[in-house]
């Protein structure tokens, strides 16, 4: 039961690359602050590229798209680039370049943005913690099921934690935290009311929402991707590029986790989002955002929801294994119960995949809810400078 | 069921006697004793396993019972009373032994297992709704207020029912059912620590609205934070850890170690996710006392958090209360450095009417004195920041904060001394600083702030502004006074009468100018009023009085136009603020030209 916590494997990798990436600059052209920062520009949208092209082939275990281990290489990435970002942007600069326009609106507009991003870190989160709770239940069938010898008892046992689970799958988001007043027991006076006690499968219903009541992930994935236009005309070579390209990736990254997580409200998550064609460095992403989207409306057509590849397996192997535990009569016949290990063995993985992975994408969330927040506070403070210069001397 | 048990053992001993006294016989041959020998451990073997088997068949049935009864009826076992309890425990004890003993025995006797597993499991389901039915009917609700006075000996579940709890729980470990133990503990706990939250009126914001809110609202809603927060980490957390060992104690330590984490983490960072969108606001410098009182709150609490979350478990949340505690602390340090800056930019622009006191020397006297009372907390953040004193006030004795009021002082000082450039006439200038280091050096003298200023400070204040008293005297009353000297030179001088008459004219004129616009000034404090008053009256009454006494047979009353007491009574109207004149000038030459100086 006890999670291994592991340590943020990100530092090593954005680091390092930020650095080399620095070197390259400084030695590729040391006259010419605008040939510098062309490079740069060019250099973040190169990288941009590349590391959603590699998502994009991420095909294999352990990092199978739309996988615990995926998501977390996808938060990984969204470092690296914010990271990336804040260099381009800010490393070097006069504050007047950030405050001047075009950027005098669209730095402000990233900086709501982030702030909208905040609450969706935090609701993703929670969704974390039902993942978890899926998890438990997921062992124990576990427990109950792989056993050799495997009798009523296990089989009922399995049975419970089976239908709790799958209730706490399907219906995570529709319930969220509005029928949560019939199934709980709210006892404010002195004594509980004994009448009033949950049945033994309320003990496994999903854990209780705690974002803000009418707070829908949908309605703020949708907010934060309107009023996101590409730079036109002569804005598209300035510093205006580099804030859309951090604008689109934030956007997507977030809409994504929104996707695979549970989450409170995602009923209507858009999956329709106006991304520059033309643009390279946008390729690999409009190419995963539309295999997110295909996938994302087969599932909202079936009635099942939520994109995580652990999840969508757990749940044809949680749907076998009561159907199997329905059917089940003592004893079983020798190759059912093949199929049983079977099916055990991978739901084991899976549980194992999920023990591993969940509370480092937990921290990974976190470690981009305070990255941003202090990007969003650096870039207020260079804002503040900038304004501060322009006040005539009193 | 005995009569069954002794018969069977009957024939088992009876065909072990046969078989040992056929062995002993001397008719029977080595192979053939061996053989009967071997049969006779075989039966032993045999009747041991069927004893066995046969008595736990029947324990089992027994237990099966009691188990099955329970299960059909619709009420909790633990209403009952403990001799029910106790006895279903019990029962449930039997299964659990029957079922080790059947999986210990070679001979699986496959259906019996089976059948004491699925006992089991029934009495494990109906156990799980017994344990959510203790936890929910025996919760203790406090108020919060009685919290604050109890910490530590808050009970949240009846205390009575905790062996019971323990023995469920040992019950339900014996029988490897420890994960619905858990799942169903676990579950029934964070119920109880949201219902806590609606108690505390702890609502959930979106990050985005708090953000929005202003003033009041911010404040009212960081106040009822800051209130739970130290209810939740001093009291409650403590008392729900207590509980979990209490009841999961016996086992592995990590066993309750992880289940309280479970319960209590994701509440926590809920808790901590205000405070997160709190530190995100506007950073003006009103903030500045929320953002201390947040700090000072956390501060205090670092030592529960780090206690109660010490393992491993709980590091997650001790990193972030961590964080949070520093995000709070560079928001102070930032803020008071933004309180600084805007002091420091307060544009001059207009010129402040009087001379009084300045309204940015009051807010930010007062703002400072307010600032005293976060003294402890101001220490730990600004320590290290703490810049030199220009003036050379610091020395050992000095406050810890003393630097940084005195920077704030200095930076006051020098915005005002901009401002009071704007007045052309200089007299002004000085009664303007005069005014407002007096203000500062009274409110300096106030108890907080006195200990934070230091002795030389004052004093070092009290000499400027009665530098400043000093050079407005100088500058207004110089030229005035020199008129009505008469060097000893000239006191033989044929013209001395016609001098005489211009130096009244002059001094008429002067007084007149004088007081026409210095009565317009404003000193708002009475007593420096009063003193400057005096000091004016003492040395120009004093000279007139000398002038007109030493000349009265040369000056003519004509030239005359006030009596010493005169001159005494209109240095009174001086600095109350409202604009008099003298009219004793014929009305045409005197259109009264407004004052330059105002």
């Amino acid at each position: 039961m006890p999670a291994t916590t592991e340590n943020n494997h990100n530092q090593g990798s954005f680091l390092g690359r930020i650095s080399i990436r620095r070197n390259q600059v400084m030695s590729m052209s040391m006259d010419g602050s605008h040939d510098t920062e062309c490079e740069e520009m060019e250099l973040f949208q190169r990288h941009v590229a590349e590391r959603f092209a590699e998502l994009l082939s991420c095909t294999d275990e352990p990092e199978a798209f739309m996988s615990i281990g995926w998501l977390r290489k996808l938060l990984d990435e969204f470092l690296c680039c914010e990271a990336e970002f804040k260099a381009v942007l800010l490393m070097g600069r006069d504050p007047f370049q950030i405050a001047k326009p075009p950027l005098d609106k669209l730095l402000p507009e990233l900086l709501d943005r982030i702030i909208k991003s905040l609450d969706v870190c935090n609701a993703v989160s929670l969704g974390i913690d039902s993942l978890r709770n899926i998890q438990r239940l997921a062992e124990i069938v576990l427990s109950a099921l792989d056993q050799t010898l495997i009798g009523d008892g296990q089989v009922r046992r399995a049975k419970k934690a089976l239908s709790a689970l799958l209730s706490a799958m399907l219906h995570e988001d529709k319930d969220g935290g509005i029928t949560k007043g019939t199934e709980r027991s709210r006892s404010f006076g002195r004594r509980g009311n004994k009448d009033k006690d949950r049945s033994a499968a309320a003990p496994f219903r999903s854990l209780s929402w705690t974002m803000p009541k009418n707070w829908s992930a949908a309605k703020q994935i949708h907010a934060m991707s309107s009023n996101l236009a590409a730079p036109r005309g002569n804005e598209s070579s300035g510093l205006a590029l580099p804030v859309f390209i951090m604008n689109t990736v934030l956007v997507f990254v977030l809409w994504t986790l929104v996707a695979a997580l549970p989450c409170q409200e995602r009923n209507g998550l858009g999956t329709h989002f106006q991304m520059p064609r033309n643009l390279s460095w946008a390729q690999p992403i409009t190419a995963l955002q539309e295999r997110i989207s295909e996938e994302w409306k087969k599932k909202e057509k079936k009635g099942t929801v939520g994109l995580l590849e652990e999840m969508q397996k757990m749940e044809k192997i949680a749907q076998w294994l009561l159907d199997f535990a329905d059917s089940f009569q003592f004893p079983a016949e020798a190759d059912k119960l093949e199929e049983v290990k079977a099916q055990v063995e991978e739901l084991a993985d899976i549980c194992r995949k999920m023990e591993e992975g969940l509370e480092p994408l937990q921290l990974q969330i976190r470690e981009v809810f305070h990255r941003v927040v202090r990007t969003r506070t650096e870039f207020l403070h260079v804002l503040d400078q900038a304004a501060k210069l322009n006040i005539p001397a009193s | 069921m005995d009569d069954h048990k002794s018969e069977d053992q009957h024939l088992v001993a009876a065909a072990q006697h046969i078989l040992k006294a056929l062995a002993a016989s001397k008719a029977v041959s080595d192979d053939l004793r061996k053989t009967l020998l071997d049969f006779d451990i075989h039966l032993s073997a045999m009747s041991i396993v069927e004893r066995s088997i046969k008595q736990l068949e029947r324990k089992i049935k027994f237990a099966e019972g009691k188990i099955m009864t329970w299960k059909a009826k619709n009420s909790m076992i633990w209403d009952c009373g403990s001799k029910e309890s106790s006895e279903y425990l019990e029962a449930v004890s039997e299964i659990q032994a029957a079922v080790h003993n059947l999986q210990s025995l070679n001979e699986h006797d496959k259906e019996l297992l089976g059948r004491a597993n699925g006992i089991l499991q029934v009495a494990m389901a109906k156990l799980e709704e017994e344990l959510v039915h203790i936890l929910v009917k025996h919760k203790q609700y406090l108020e919060p207020e009685s919290f604050a006075n109890e910490a530590g000996s808050v009970d949240l579940v009846n205390p009575a029912l905790i062996p019971d709890l323990k023995s469920i729980a040992n019950v339900m470990f014996g029988s490897k059912y420890h994960q619905e133990f858990c799942q169903t503990f676990i579950s029934s706990r964070r119920d109880a620590l949201d219902e806590f939250f609606v108690v505390l009126e702890i609502e959930r914001f979106s990050n985005e609205n708090v953000m929005k809110m202003e003033g009041n609202c911010l404040n009212r809603e960081i106040k009822k934070w800051i209130r739970a927060v130290k209810i939740v980490f001093q009291v409650y957390l403590v008392a729900e850890k207590r509980l979990c060992k209490q009841i999961l104690g016996d086992f592995n330590d990590s066993v309750y170690q992880f289940c309280f984490a479970e319960i209590t983490l994701s509440f926590v960072l809920k808790l901590l996710n205000f405070g997160e969108a709190v530190a995100m606001g506007n950073r003006s410098p009103e903030k500045l006392f929320c953002f201390l009182d947040i700090y000072e709150v956390l501060e205090n609490l670092a030592v529960y958090v780090d206690i109660l979350f010490f393992e491993e478990f709980g590091s997650f949340v001790r990193d972030e209360f961590h964080k949070l505690l520093n995000k709070f602390g560079e928001a102070s340090k930032f803020t008071f450095l933004a309180f600084k800056n805007a002091i420091a930019n307060d544009p001059s622009k207009a010129r402040f009417p009087g001379g009084g006191v300045h309204h940015l020397t009051k807010y930010v006297m007062n703002f400072i004195k307010t600032l005293a009372e976060y003294g402890e907390a101001l220490n730990l953040l600004l320590a290290d920041e703490t810049p030199a004193d220009p003036e050379g006030n610091d020395d050992d004795d000095s406050h810890p904060l003393a630097g940084e009021f005195w920077s704030v002082a200095a930076t006051l000082e020098s915005n005002l001394i901009s401002k009071s450039k704007l007045y052309k006439d200089v007299a002004l200038q000085h009664v303007f600083m005069m005014n407002n280091i007096h203000y500062m050096v009274q409110k300096a003298k106030s108890s907080e702030l006195s200990l934070v200023f230091g002795d030389r400070w004052l004093r070092r204040h009290v000499a400027k502004f009665r530098d400043n008293a000093r050079s407005y005297e100088r500058v207004t009353w110089g030229p005035i006074l020199s008129i009505l000297k008469q060097e000893n030179a000239e006191l033989n001088c044929t013209s001395s009468k016609e001098n005489l008459k211009k130096k009244c004219k002059d001094f008429n004129a002067s007084f007149s100018e004088t007081y026409r616009s210095q009565t317009g000034w404003y000193i708002p404090d009475t007593e420096l009023r009063e003193d400057v008053q005096i000091s004016i009256s003492q040395k120009v009454a004093h000279a007139y009085r000398q002038f007109t006494g030493r000349y009265s047979s040369t000056i003519d009353e004509k030239w005359k136009k006030h009596t010493v007491d005169d001159i005494e009574n209109y240095v009174l109207d001086l600095f109350v603020g409202s604009p008099k004149s003298l009219h004793y000038f014929s009305s045409s030459a005197q259109i009264l030209k407004r004052d330059k100086s105002v």
